[in-house]
């Protein structure tokens, strides 16, 4: 469906607005029925715990480390309480 | 050597952080040569350690993200499809790259110059690609994009739609027509409120909502049965 038919249907003429509300309604699809998927890989680092979340992300499906035995990715489980850690710099 | 990663490892989130663990239950290991070696004289036991390997792409993430939310052709219409192993990819070096099939099917599929592709199936061309032309036995593209590969895996080739990366009166919104009209309901909901009418900006953003619900039961087709029990008394 084309902007100018929204726009038509919903009986508005500015359509600088009626683009940022559809961008919007975009945004609060995307963060409740996960419409279309996005994938992004990180290289994981001997020693490294934190790595940045996507920018553009609005909403986590799963969470993935590659098993290097089988090169299959494989969801891991989400701590829910903070670790304790008896040091905090490089554990190993 | 990572293995078993779906019991081993664990990840928290904190802010705009993901923070990754590895659970060990053994003692402190190190990598020598890439074998895993047990330490003499460290702690034995579960613990939690950070990430003691480098994988290259070893996290994925999957997420949504606003993404393209304008195209410049309707979902609708964005449907040229080809599969089969007739199909083969030519490095044209410093010319443009081709893919050829011997079927000449690209232009009975629906593929168009300028087309957005998706190869998914190929040994080393899978990804997303542009078209500069489509003929019958021939779809071209810019040059230094794919990797010769002869006709013999079964490929797929699909259109994908291109984004408006400037959206006008005249680009699409890229939602199938369930959520363009949910769509619709939200830019009604929102132009209620910019006028002051709160009922009306309720009830359509209930009705957004009701056919965002709907598009996602459309995709669910659910039957229920009931085991009688054997000790059910009629």
């Amino acid at each position: 469906m084309t902007v100018q038919e929204i726009m038509e249907r919903a009986g508005f003429t500015e359509t600088t607005l009626v683009i940022a509300y559809l961008k919007d309604a975009v945004h609060l699809i995307q963060s409740n029925s996960k419409e279309r998927l996005k994938v992004e890989k990180y290289n994981i680092i001997d020693g490294e715990r934190d790595y940045l979340l996507p920018q553009d992300l609005i909403a986590i499906k799963s969470i993935s480390v590659k098993d290097t035995t089988d090169s299959k990715y494989k969801k891991i489980r989400r701590l829910t309480s903070e670790p304790i850690l008896t040091e905090d710099t490089d554990p190993e | 050597m990572s293995y078993d990663t779906n019991k081993t490892w664990l990840y928290r989130l904190e802010g705009r952080d993901i923070h990754l663990y590895q659970y060990v239950d053994g003692a402190a290991i190190d990598t020598l040569a890439g074998y895993k070696i047990a330490l003499p004289n460290e702690y034995y036991g579960s613990r939690l350690i950070y990430p003691n390997e480098d994988i290259t792409n070893g996290l994925r993430i999957e997420y949504t993200a606003l993404n393209e939310p304008f195209v410049a052709e309707a979902l609708e219409t964005t449907t040229a499809k080809i599969s089969g192993t007739t199909i083969a990819f030519v490095d044209g070096g410093g010319g443009s790259d081709t893919i050829t099939d011997s079927g000449s099917g690209f232009v009975t599929a629906g593929f168009e110059a300028t087309d957005k592709i998706r190869i998914i199936g190929s040994a080393s061309n899978d990804g997303d690609y542009q078209l500069t032309n489509a003929a019958a036995g021939t779809l071209t593209m810019a040059t230094a994009l794919l990797t010769a590969e002869t006709a013999s895996e079964s490929v797929t080739i699909y259109q994908i739609p291109k984004e408006d990366s400037s959206p006008s009166e005249t680009s699409h919104v890229n939602l199938n027509r369930m959520l363009s009209l949910a769509a619709v309901d939200y830019v009604k909901a929102m132009v209620s409120d910019f006028t002051g009418d709160i009922q009306k900006k309720e009830y359509y953003i209930k009705e957004f909502w009701k056919k965002v619900g709907d598009n996602e039961s459309n995709k669910r087709k659910i039957s229920v049965t009931f085991p009688i029990s054997p000790f059910a008394v009629k």
